[in-house]
């Protein structure tokens, strides 16, 4: 067994905690896939979803620049 | 001096963040396919718009409760209010004077539809022949009448088809069926028989949507169920429509047989389930006012098309029921797959829709068309 190495970068864990998010979304991807009942179902649902969360990271940002623009003026 | 790697900060990111971040990248993972699949299809031969397209895609992969459930709440919220002002007169259709009404056996002329609502309108009901040199018998016979009492301004339109002097084919579409099917044809009226076209019309729902079988040139393309209408033609030429007892392969005698739902009328009456039925649960609700068609067979093995907007599965059956059927099924819902269009001469000459509403153009069935639909002809020998 390797043992993948503690002593690494912020940048290196960043990319290694990635890398474990898109093994696991590939795995769930794969589970939805193959559960639901037809793959436009899946394409419809998935445009929903991706709509939703970007507009959610949208909305982070947008209130992150805000408070960070309301800051600077104090 | 740099920092050792060990010693440089990095915040873990919060659980929620990587969930959501797990979300979108296995939600674009699921898009990849679903894309190449929806691209492949939109880029295949089509004569519907990309809107409707993309609906029957989605409907043909799963989508099928998900689109009618849009749809349901679509149309409930666009719903038509009862009442209005009364109609002054009924949409021209047919060729005045030529039709009407006989009762000699060799020459059976269908009984005016009794219209509904009085005073009747000029023409209401009164069968008139669908094109203009059919000669005194002619195979197609359209009129128009109002279907309901409490909605004065909805007009059913209907079609009697004349058994005896034509001949119906079943004629696979682009589409639908979509199971590898030998003989598939030009999915529209092939150049060879269009000079003895007399009408055509929309051929059900798809079988997915229906869950009901097929008889394709004497072979089960989907095994057909029990208990389903079913239009039927058999070797003979002789064409009927049933409840299917004939278990899931095809007999021997029959040509062709399509099934769609449960019969709407069946020996006279009105299904008992049609206003509450779970049996219409897998289309568009059954109690929701929306374009409907059917088609039935009089007690003379004649056929007879009806279709409207705004009716629900009960007020369609009501419509074929008082234009003669005896037995009837449901055909397709909404705009887009409805079409009854007679030819007004040899040639496939002169397309006309049944009603001016009808959302489809004239020669639907002159180009490819997505779905399965029925072809009118005369019989050999006899002559426009």
């Amino acid at each position: 067994m390797v043992n993948l190495p503690r002593d690494i970068s912020p940048g290196t864990a960043a990319r290694r905690s990635l890398l474990a998010d898109l093994l696991a979304a590939i795995a769930l991807a794969l589970l939805v896939l193959q559960l639901a009942a037809g793959i436009g179902v899946v394409g419809f649902l998935a445009l929903l979803t991706i709509a939703t969360i970007v507009f959610w990271i949208a909305l982070e940002a947008g209130v992150r620049r805000l408070r960070r623009r309301g800051k600077a003026h104090i | 001096m740099p920092l050792a790697r060990s010693a440089r900060s990095y915040t873990p990111i919060p659980f929620w963040r990587r969930a959501r971040r797990i979300f979108l990248l296995a939600a674009i993972a699921c898009l990849i396919p679903a894309a190449v699949s929806y691209v492949g299809a939109m880029s295949e031969k089509h004569n519907v718009g990309l809107g409707v397209s993309s609906v029957e895609w989605l409907r043909q992969h799963g989508g099928n409760s998900l689109v009618s459930q849009v749809e349901n709440w679509y149309y409930t919220l666009n719903a038509p209010e009862k009442g209005g002002p009364p109609l002054r007169s009924l949409p021209q259709v047919g060729i005045a004077g030529v039709g009407g009404s006989g009762r000699s056996e060799s020459t059976y002329r269908p009984p005016r539809v009794a219209p509904i609502i009085h005073p009747a309108l000029p023409g209401e009901g009164v069968w008139k022949a669908a094109a203009k040199g059919a000669g005194p018998r002619p195979p197609i016979l359209v009129t128009t009448f109002r279907s309901d009492p409490e909605y004065p301004q909805f007009v059913a339109g209907v079609a009697w088809i004349d058994s005896s002097l034509t001949h119906l084919s079943y004629m696979p579409g682009l589409a639908e069926p979509p199971s590898p099917l030998p003989h598939r044809g030009p999915s529209e009226v092939p150049g060879a028989l269009r000079k003895r076209v007399v009408a055509t019309f929309n051929g059900g729902f798809p079988l997915e949507t229906s869950g009901g079988g097929l008889i394709y040139r004497g072979k089960a393309k989907e095994a057909m169920v029990n208990g389903a209408a079913t239009v039927i033609e058999y070797r003979d030429g002789r064409v009927d429509i049933v409840r299917w007892h004939g278990g899931p392969q095809a007999p021997a005698n029959v040509w062709f047989a399509k099934q769609n739902l449960p019969p709407i009328v069946y020996e006279g009456r009105l299904n008992p389930n049609l206003s509450d039925g779970p049996e219409w649960g897998e289309t568009v609700n059954n109690a929701v006012r929306v374009w409907r068609s059917g088609l039935g067979i009089d007690r003379k093995g004649n056929l007879i098309y009806a279709a409207a907007d705004n009716q629900t599965v009960e007020s369609l059956a009501k419509i074929l029921q008082r234009a003669g059927a005896v037995r009837a099924l449901e055909l397709d819902i909404n705009e887009d797959w409805t079409s009854f269009i007679s030819y007004s001469r040899p040639g496939a000459a002169g397309p006309g829709n049944l009603l001016p509403e009808m959302f489809r153009p004239s020669d639907r069935y002159l180009t490819p068309d997505e779905r399965d639909f029925f072809a009118v002809y005369l019989r050999p020998g006899e002559k426009w």
